[in-house]
Formats: structure tokens, C-alpha cells, sequence
């Protein structure tokens, strides 16, 4: 396979980043040169393995409801607060 | 002689005798901090008075009581300030204990100073910090490695005892390598995660920085153990590391992969690490020659996996809840870009870019499920190299501590100093750096022994008894 064309804007857009005009084009360099280093992984046969399995067995606990933090500590971090919740832009008109 | 200069155990002995008390390290730790802390910046945040209130109310009988321990600004720790080396946490305060940390302060020790890092782990010179670069003790022009760059000054500059950093492809051990210190990082699941500001979960682990390999086990049987919090904890029983260290290596099978010792590769560092298999051949160890023939990959399917699951993880940070916020969003979609654009660094930017790309549509196949063949693949190299060997021994960092800023424009490059530790965060196998020699411009340089999964215990016995054959561990910093 040969490197993509990975359209950085695009792409920043979907993890919720908008990037300088600067900042696209040097990610875009420095990207390109990442991902073509990461095409030759394609060279390696993996017909029939299977993909990684966890590394360590995952351990489940009983279902049983814990106390959670107190809601004025959760509070603390929060940037804007109003009433015991946290305030954020309107979202619905 | 200042406390600050002596081993965790040493000082454990001393306390429990009541020869010295908690205050007097904190006080040495403080003097030799504000001689040095200027030039090396190991730290992020300091908090004397609360160092010196839990050193008043240390319990000298508990296993670490009143020992002061740095921690890597990605743990939470009660109260204190977990910037992760990011503008995006400013403000924030830690409103519960890591686990880690939690089971430290129950074994008596206390917490001095939060150390720098790679923002969010990312990055192997420690120059990714928003909060400035830490320089190696050893040479202030030269990285102390990363991301733990800053635990590692801190403990090889003698402004720690001991510290915990974080190690997903490597930054526990290459900044231990590169510092001149002890940097272990466990097999994935002996300790609990939980509170640790995750990068890269299938990969990710905590691990002391410390001046000795007793320290290190000391520490890791304080931390090791089953978390209900964590679900990828191992159950099995607590235990007490290098309880009975043997001082031998006689009979150990040790194994050399050949991937690791290349053409080109750094003289001085192949000296070094020649010389030290030569030890363990001479002490009575039959050394092997292994293969882990998908060596070469290591780098490609780490950047698309560690990748990929910081994308996931990073995406908690969008200014709602904790941490920084745009001032003024018009909208939400403005107030989650705004506050990622401006708190992210460039390197985190760039690889939430990435680890998006490769989990996005008509591109996952190519690249996440690929990487996750080839992991499959390295693992298995693991596996088989284990069965005709009991350690690997190989370099920890293909050369010495590099020049500042000689790498920050070219992000591939700086990539490819991962290359002899990131196999094991893939595999899931606990490694030890340990200083194994120093280069012509005394430069520490670090050996890396690797152990099968939950094999410390031989892993640490044969650390130990390399280590205090030599005296390169006591060697200390010119600045």
C-alpha cells in the first residue's frame, strides 16, 4: 500500500481541534513522513493471526453500587458552576 | 553527608531506629532543590509546608514512613496539582488519590514535589513540557530523556529519593538510562492504574525511578497488587521483592537479541553493553543468542496503537468539566475546539491527529487492526525467546543523553529512541534499566534486562547482583 493522503484539517476536525493554517501544513509534512514509515507494517504476512488479544485477563468485580466522589468536590474542578451543576453553552434553541 | 544523598533503604534502616527523623530528608531534599532546582527544573510544583506537616506525623515503624517520594505530574494525588505538563490542566486539584499513590501514603511515605514530563507522556526528551524543559544533571545541555525526564533528574540529581513515573514505550526506563538511576517498569497488570491520567491503556504502567535496584524492589512491593479499580490488575498474592538477594547470576540464561544490537548503532553504548554480558558470562550465566525477528515493526505498530487509544483517551479533555475552558464560546462545538486548540501542545495535537486518522473509516483495517496482527506477532517473538532463555539483555536507549532541541522539529526521529523499549509495552513484559557504564563525556549509559510476565523476582535478583559488583550507581552528577 502506498502512503493516503491524510487531509490533516479533516481529520483535526473530527477530534475536535481546529489547527493554524501553520499548523496544518507542517502536520502535514511531518505526517506524511510518520505515515510512510508506518506503511511498511503492510509488508508483514498476518494472514491468519488474529488480532491481540488484552494483555492481561481482565478481573470483573460484584455489581454493587460504591459511594461516588461528593458532588461539591466534583464540583471544585469544574470551570463554570451554577446551582450543582455544571454550566456550559446553550445547546438547544 | 546530606541525607538527600542517601538510598531509600538506607534511610528506611536509619529512620526506624529513630536515628534521624522524617523532617531532617525533607529539610536536605529542600537545600539541595534550591541549590540545583534552577538548572535542572525537575519539577513542576512544590509544596514544602505539606511535605514538612506529613513528615511531622510520619510513622517511622511503617515500611516507607517518612520517606518523601516524588511523584510524576500524571498521578493524582489528593489536593495537589495534575497538570500532566499541559496547559489544558491548569487549575485543576486532584480530588481523590491513585491508587499508586494511595497505597504509598498507607506504607508511611510522603509526597515531595510533582515532577516534569512529556506532555501527557508524550515524547522521550521531556521537552514537550508547556511548563518548560528539565535538563540532564549530567550535562545541562543535554535531554534528561522522557516523557519521566523529570523524575529521573530529580532522583540522579540527588533532589529525590525515589519517584514514580509512568512508562507506555519506555519513560520509566530511557530517562533512567539516560540519567544515570534505576527505572522499572512492571509487567502490564502488577500495578493498578487507576488515578493515572491515562495515554495508552493496553500499553500503559506505572514504575519507580529510584538510585538502586533494592530500592526499586522495595518500592514495587509496596505498590504491586490487585485493584478492584483496575480490572487489568493481576490477582496474585502480594509479595516481597529481592527479599534474599542472592548476589548471583550462576546458571541464569541470558539472552541476547540479535534485532538489538545493529550495525551503526552507538559505540560507546555497545561497548557498555557488551562489557556487561561479558560480566554476567564470567559470573557463571550462559549467554544465549535469541531473536525477536519483528523488532523492526515495534516502532510503526506502537505509534498506530499508542496512538489511536490517546485519541480515545484525550478526548475527555474538551473544558466542561475540569481544567482549562475557552473564554467566550459562542457555541459548544467552539468552546471543545477552542479549548483543545489552545491547551493542546504540538505533539499531542499531532498524534490525537493520528490515532483519529488510523481509527477512521476505510483506513482502521490498514492500519489499528494491522498494528494489532503484528503486536500478536511480537508477542509470540517474546514467548519463544523465553523458552530457550530466563532475561533479555540489550541496550535501553540506542545512544547517551542528545543535545537539547536537536530533535523537536523532526518527530520520526525522535520516535526511533523508543526503539529497544517499546517491544515490551507491546508484549506486556517487565524491564529494568540499571547504569551499566558511562560514555567518554561521562555520560550515564543504561542496561535494559527484560523478563518473561511476572518474572521480576529474577529479574531483580539479577539487576542487584550486577549493580553492586560495579559502582557506577554511585557515581554522582557534576551539577
Amino acid at each position: 500500500m502506498s502512503a493516503p493522503k491524510l487531509n490533516v484539517a479533516d481529520v483535526a476536525g473530527l477530534a475536535r481541534l481546529s489547527l493554524t493554517p501553520e499548523e496544518t501544513s507542517k502536520f502535514t509534512a511531518q505526517l506524511s513522513q510518520i505515515l510512510a514509515h508506518m506503511e511498511t507494517l503492510g509488508q508483514i504476512p498476518t494472514g491468519d493471526v488474529p488480532e491481540v488479544v488484552p494483555p492481561a485477563q481482565p478481573v470483573l468485580r460484584k455489581d454493587v453500587p460504591c459511594p461516588s466522589l461528593p458532588l461539591d468536590v466534583v464540583l471544585s474542578n469544574a470551570p463554570a458552576q451554577n446551582n450543582d451543576l455544571i454550566l456550559v453553552p446553550k445547546i438547544v434553541e | 553527608m546530606s541525607l538527600a544523598h542517601e538510598t531509600l533503604a538506607s534511610l528506611r534502616r536509619r529512620l526506624s531506629t529513630k536515628e534521624i527523623h522524617s523532617r531532617d530528608i525533607v529539610k536536605d531534599l529542600l537545600t539541595e532543590i534550591g541549590a540545583r532546582e534552577k538548572t535542572v527544573h525537575a519539577f513542576t510544583h512544590i509544596d514544602e509546608k505539606a511535605a514538612f506537616a506529613a513528615a511531622e506525623k510520619a510513622d517511622p515503624s511503617l515500611p516507607l514512613g517518612g520517606i518523601p517520594i516524588a511523584l510524576k505530574d500524571n498521578l493524582n494525588a489528593l489536593g495537589d496539582p495534575c497538570t500532566c505538563s499541559s496547559k489544558i490542566l491548569e487549575g485543576y486539584r486532584a480530588p481523590y488519590d491513585a491508587s499508586a499513590v494511595a497505597r504509598l501514603r498507607q506504607a508511611g511515605a510522603l509526597f515531595l514535589g510533582r515532577t516534569n514530563m512529556d506532555e501527557f507522556a508524550m515524547g522521550s526528551s521531556t521537552e514537550n513540557s508547556a511548563l518548560g524543559i528539565t535538563r540532564n544533571p549530567w550535562d545541562s545541555t543535554r535531554i534528561p530523556g522522557g516523557s519521566s525526564g523529570g523524575s529521573a533528574a530529580a532522583v540522579a540529581g540527588r533532589l529525590a529519593i525515589a519517584a514514580l513515573g509512568s512508562d507506555t514505550g519506555g519513560s520509566i526506563r530511557q530517562p533512567a538510562a539516560l540519567c544515570g538511576c534505576v527505572g522499572l517498569k512492571p509487567t502490564y497488570g502488577r500495578i493498578s492504574r487507576y488515578g493515572l491520567v491515562a495515554f495508552a491503556s493496553s500499553l500503559d504502567q506505572i514504575g519507580p525511578l529510584t538510585r538502586t535496584v533494592e530500592d526499586s524492589a522495595i518500592l514495587l512491593s509496596a505498590l504491586a497488587g490487585h485493584d478492584p479499580r483496575d480490572n487489568t490488575t493481576d490477582l496474585r498474592k502480594p509479595e516481597t521483592f529481592l527479599a534474599k538477594p542472592t548476589g548471583s547470576v550462576k546458571g541464569l540464561r541470558v539472552g541476547l537479541p540479535k534485532e538489538y544490537f545493529l550495525p551503526g548503532m552507538n559505540a560507546e553504548t555497545e561497548a557498555a553493553i557488551r562489557s556487561a554480558s561479558q560480566w554476567f558470562e564470567k559470573n557463571g550465566a550462559t549467554l544465549v543468542e535469541v531473536s525477536l525477528p519483528h523488532t523492526p515493526a515495534a516502532i510503526a505498530v506502537y505509534y498506530i496503537l499508542a496512538t489511536a487509544e490517546a485519541s480515545a483517551n484525550l478526548a475527555r479533555f474538551d473544558g466542561v468539566r475540569y481544567g482549562r475552558r475557552a473564554v467566550d464560546p459562542k457555541d459548544l462545538l467552539d468552546l471543545y475546539q477552542r479549548t483543545r486548540s489552545e491547551g493542546f501542545g504540538p505533539e499531542v495535537k499531532r498524534r490525537i491527529i493520528l490515532g483519529t486518522f488510523v481509527l477512521s473509516q476505510g483506513y482502521a483495517d490498514a492500519y489499528y487492526r494491522k498494528a494489532q496482527k503484528v503486536r500478536g506477532l511480537l508477542r509470540q517473538d517474546f514467548e519463544s525467546a523465553f523458552t530457550k532463555c530466563d532475561l533479555l539483555l540489550t541496550p535501553t536507549s540506542p545512544e547517551p543523553a542528545f543535545p537539547l532541541g536537536e530533535r523537536t522539529q523532526d518527530p520520526l526521529k525522535m520516535y526511533l529512541a523508543d526503539v529497544f523499549t517499546i517491544s515490551t509495552n507491546l508484549a506486556g513484559n517487565g524491564a529494568i534499566s540499571l547504569p551499566c557504564g558511562f560514555t567518554k563525556s561521562n555520560l550515564p549509559i543504561g542496561l535494559q534486562l527484560i523478563g518473561p510476565r511476572f518474572g521480576e523476582e529474577k529479574m531483580l535478583q539479577a539487576a542487584h547482583a550486577y549493580e553492586q559488583a560495579h559502582d557506577f550507581w554511585k557515581r554522582m552528577p557534576p551539577l
